[in-house]
């Protein structure tokens, strides 16, 4: 059945193959428009750089209107992201707009990977480490990436 | 960028934003189960209902119902200006078909003024198509009593009835940025009028206020009568006319924190 979110969704997914930005890439899974399996590669000159970091992207009917939930499934060391894999992004919450679509959501965490913000931690640890400890904070976030290759 | 909360306790493993949504959206489930997105029309009358041993909205449900015959309530969500506005503009142009052409011509325009401004155009067209779609569709209805069957039932399809609110607030942003000079002086705190429009107008579910109304105003070149109702002492309602000193066409009422349309 044809809804606006599934409509909508079919449109996200023609524009992500044609207009693809750099570094993100996602897909709905073989049954289900409203689940989506994503990668963002770790930007250059990050600590993440090489890093190929899996996400599932799960939409309500309710989209665009409302945002989706967003969740890493690789394991990640960064101060905006929970144990979880939930993110702690304003775009993803109160400050979701219906104007933003896959394309956007992928750039806007993988430039959340470039610039954490430390004050709204959703992992203190590494929220800590990138305040006062930058070397061991980047030598986490590299376990990270070499993680995410055998994941 | 992370969010705006700033606590200093969040618990490592849970996933507080997850539960504060989860609550956010028990609370709207229960409110659109007990309200239509845009109700059938009612008489004044009704709201003494809701305030039976209140003497001072008694007194005021007298004087709004010495003015208006009706009225139609819209869902409590934080969309309701938006969608009264747009329901009551349209209903009213349906009985006009030289006013709703001349409607249809700036609709026409206007994605393409916002992808001037700056807006995505690919979202953006999304939710203009189904802007157009709609008033197409009420275009090729040949009599008005149906033409508004058709509306009342478009507006209660959460699918179209959102799409709708959307454009509208994409509107509202667009006018708001390119007249920013003129608004900025209504944007309490340090914020741009663009950092406004991203955080205030353009999220669904956000409340209006009196800026969202200007602009809407002017974005869909339509007066407004606002009439208050509140707890204040004076016997009779407040309006206001917006833009100031134009004949207005859509009348709604407000009651803190709500609107509703009106009929005269």
């Amino acid at each position: 059945m044809s809804t606006p979110a599934r409509r909508r969704l079919m449109r996200d997914f023609k524009r992500l193959q044609e207009d693809p930005p750099t570094g993100v890439s996602g897909a709905p899974t073989d049954n289900n428009i409203m689940i989506w399996n994503a990668v963002i590669f770790g930007p250059h000159d990050t600590p993440f750089e090489d890093g190929t970091f899996k996400l599932t992207i799960e939409f309500t009917e309710e989209y665009p209107n409302k945002p989706p939930t967003v969740r890493f499934v690789s394991h990640m060391f960064h101060p905006n992201v929970y144990a979880d894999g939930g993110i702690c992004l304003d775009i993803l919450q109160n400050r979701w707009s219906p104007t933003y679509d896959v394309s956007a959501i992928l750039t806007s965490i993988q430039s959340l990977l470039s610039d954490p913000n430390p004050n709204s931690p959703a992992n203190s640890m590494a929220a800590q480490l990138y305040k006062e400890n930058r070397r061991e904070y980047e030598k986490r976030v590299k376990a990270c990436v070499e993680q995410s290759f055998i994941d | 960028m992370g969010d705006e909360f700033e606590s200093d306790t969040v618990v490592a493993s849970g996933n507080q934003d997850e539960l504060i949504m989860q609550q956010q959206r028990q609370i709207e489930r229960e409110i659109s189960e007990s309200t239509a997105l845009v109700g059938d029309l009612e008489p004044i009358a009704s709201l003494n209902n809701e305030y039976s041993n209140d003497v001072v909205y008694l007194e005021k449900i007298k004087d709004l119902a010495s003015k208006y015959k009706y009225m139609r309530r819209t869902r409590p969500d934080g969309n309701c200006f938006f969608r009264a506005f747009t329901y009551a503009k349209l209903e009213r142009l349906l009985d006009n078909k030289i006013d709703f052409a001349n409607f249809y011509k700036i609709v026409e325009g206007s994605k393409h003024a916002l992808v001037e401004l700056g807006f995505p155009q690919f979202t953006v067209e999304d939710f203009y198509d189904t802007f157009i779609d709609v008033l197409k569709r009420l275009g090729d209805i040949k009599t008005a009593t149906d033409a508004k069957k058709e509306l009342h039932t478009l507006f209660n399809e959460q699918g179209y009835s959102d799409y709708m609110v959307v454009y509208l607030r994409l509107l509202t942003s667009g006018q708001l940025q390119r007249d920013q000079d003129f608004y900025s002086c209504f944007i309490e705190g340090e914020r741009t009028v663009a950092d406004f429009c991203h955080q205030e107008v353009e999220p669904m579910y956000k409340e209006s206020d009196h800026i969202h109304i200007m602009a809407a105003c002017a974005a869909m070149n339509t007066g407004v009568r606002v009439v208050y109702m509140d707890r204040g002492t004076s016997k009779i309602n407040i309006e206001h006319d917006l833009p100031e000193g134009t004949q207005p066409s859509v009348h709604l009422l407000y009651r803190p924190g709500h609107y509703d349309i009106l009929y005269l």
